[in-house]
């Protein structure tokens, strides 16, 4: 049975083989996976107010691209803004409304908008005053 | 021979009731050696009480006819705590798949289910679960797509979705539809195959009419199919990236590991009903039903519900004198070319039974027409072939029928050609 069916197999080379199911780690540590960084889409950037964090982890399973790290050996929310690509969920699930969404721009190392330059217009109209 | 029976309605009134199994049909169904508790299910009772058997641990649903009997019979089970599931229900059909996908990439044992429209309104996500080599099941309970949209059977819906890489096959009793279920997760969640599984029946013909169907003790069912055990299951404490994460160039790599993991199933089809026939005492044939085939010169070739009334007919051609048969493939996905092939080339005639339309299609017949003309493209002494367009808009395909089709074959394999490549039922002369 098993070779008569072998004809319809298709032999993958040693050299071209994948993951399987093309399942793959989540970056935990930033830098890891250089060809795939996606923290340059994002305008607005999360931030913790860790005095109104409770810690109950609802960001670390709403946020897609599992950016939302455990730091300071578990105690405290952080973020890979590597690869955040700031889409707002940890914000929208927040309980406590801990996390906070601030323009890149505000920020001396923010993203550059290479991806987003269109959006400046209007993001800077927004936060005018 | 359809003439001989125009005065006859009484009699083929009175076939009809007994095929309905109040009466006790089994004839082909082998099922005395069959130790459990005899019930009297619809195919959709079946597969509840097989799903609770399996001990499934998420169900999906959104409502849609003929499937919901499915579904309200999962929900009771839930509700009268017989059933340990998270049951959650969508806010349409494409929800409804993506909760499947969701639950099963996390590792639990996930149903879904759905009809006509509704499998269509899905189309989206099939590839993605397939993709991901999530091993869901989807009950299919046929319904006629609109127009009309009929309650009764039409196989399009179901096989429009044929080619994203779920495996789907057909029963045609209840009896069936309750060993397949049992059997499709266990051909699914294989580490070889890791598939999603399309477990199709007929609606109303096998979903809403209810026959006795043999439940096997929990014991059985647990020995035959252990728990599912996903490699990659989502974790938030070791996060992975579901849905390829590739680079470009790698497409194809992908692809043809899903290829291979559905042409791989071939082998583990074959072990996994041969362990059920030990374990459940049962005799199905992996791929394909045979029925009065030993000296068939000619052969209806039926999926589905209908088959079971095709049985029938043949019997009662049988003593009229005529050499026909019946095959019947237990899956359109994977289709078994091969044994296909050496079945099929012993015969003069076949006659595809279509119950589904594929308009504008090569021979513009049905889908299994296309299916059965590739797999005897490799025959040197090609068969005469052609198709009966029968349950069109979920209609009734009557016994005098049948008599039709075996008409047209007779003259077929004695010709060697027939007239048309598709026969409408009803609306031709022989």
């Amino acid at each position: 049975m098993k070779e008569r069916y072998k004809k319809y197999i298709v032999e993958i080379p040693e050299e071209m083989s994948i993951p399987y199911a093309g399942i793959v780690e989540s970056p935990k540590v930033n830098g890891e996976q250089p060809m795939m960084l996606t923290g340059g889409w994002r305008i607005y950037r999360p931030v913790v107010d860790h005095d109104k964090c409770v810690m109950c982890k609802s960001c670390v399973l709403a946020c897609p691209d599992a950016t939302v790290l455990l730091v300071d050996g578990g105690q405290k929310i952080g973020f890979n803004l590597d690869y955040c690509k700031g889409c707002g969920l940890c914000t929208w699930v927040c309980p406590v409304n801990a996390i906070d969404r601030v323009p890149e721009i505000d920020f001396e190392d923010g993203v550059p908008f290479q991806d987003a330059l269109f959006l400046l217009p209007h993001v800077e109209a927004l936060y005018a005053d | 021979m359809a003439e001989q029976y125009k005065d006859k309605k009484e009699e083929i009134l009175k076939e009809t009731v007994k095929m309905t199994g109040y009466e006790d049909a089994g004839f082909d169904w082998k099922s005395e050696k069959r130790v459990g508790a005899t019930k009297f299910l619809t195919g959709l009772g079946a597969v509840a009480h097989a799903l609770k058997m399996a001990d499934i641990d998420v169900a999906s649903s959104y409502p849609i006819r003929p499937y919901t009997g499915a579904m309200m019979m999962l929900s009771q089970m839930a509700a009268r705590g017989e059933l340990d599931v998270e049951f959650v229900h969508g806010e349409g059909e494409h929800g409804q798949l993506g909760i499947a996908h969701g639950a099963s990439a996390a590792g639990a044992r996930a149903f879904t289910g759905s009809s006509g429209v509704g499998v269509m309104y899905a189309m989206e996500v099939y590839s993605p679960i397939s993709g991901g080599r999530c091993p869901v099941q989807m009950l299919i309970g046929n319904r006629t797509l609109d127009p009309p949209g009929d309650f009764g059977s039409e196989h399009t819906d179901a096989l429009s979705t044929r080619d994203q890489c779920w495996i789907m096959g057909w029963a045609h009793t209840p009896q069936e539809a309750f060993d397949n279920t049992l059997m499709y997760y266990r051909i699914g969640e294989d580490p070889r195959v890791y598939l999603p599984q399309m477990n199709c029946q007929d609606g109303y013909f096998i979903t809403h009419i209810p026959m006795k169907v043999v439940v096997p003790t929990q014991e059985k069912v647990d020995k035959f199919l252990p728990p599912l055990s996903f490699p990659d299951a989502l974790d938030p404490l070791n996060p992975l990236g579901h849905g390829p994460q590739l680079f470009p160039g790698q497409g194809h790599v992908l692809e043809a590991t899903r290829v291979n993991a559905m042409m791989g199933a071939f082998p583990v089809i074959d072990e996994v009903v041969q362990s059920f026939n030990s374990i459940f005492e049962t005799n199905y044939s992996p791929f394909v039903d045979l029925y009065r085939c030993e000296d068939a010169e000619y052969v209806l070739f039926i999926s589905g519900g209908h088959a079971y009334t095709a049985k029938f007919a043949i019997n009662h051609m049988r003593e009229k004198g005529m050499k026909i048969g019946l095959v019947r493939p237990r899956f359109i996905r994977p289709w078994a070319t091969d044994v296909l092939a050496d079945i099929l080339s012993k015969f003069k005639a076949i006659g595809v039974v279509e119950t589904n339309n594929a308009f504008g299609a090569a021979r513009q017949a049905g889908i299994l027409t296309l299916e059965v003309a590739t797999t005897l493209y490799q025959i040197p002494n090609k068969p005469v072939l052609t198709a009966f367009m029968g349950g069109l808009g979920g209609e009734v395909i009557r016994l005098d029928e049948f008599y039709y089709m075996g008409d047209v074959l007779a003259k077929a394999a004695k010709e060697g050609k027939t007239e048309r490549t598709a026969y409408w039922i009803g609306f031709h002369n022989i």
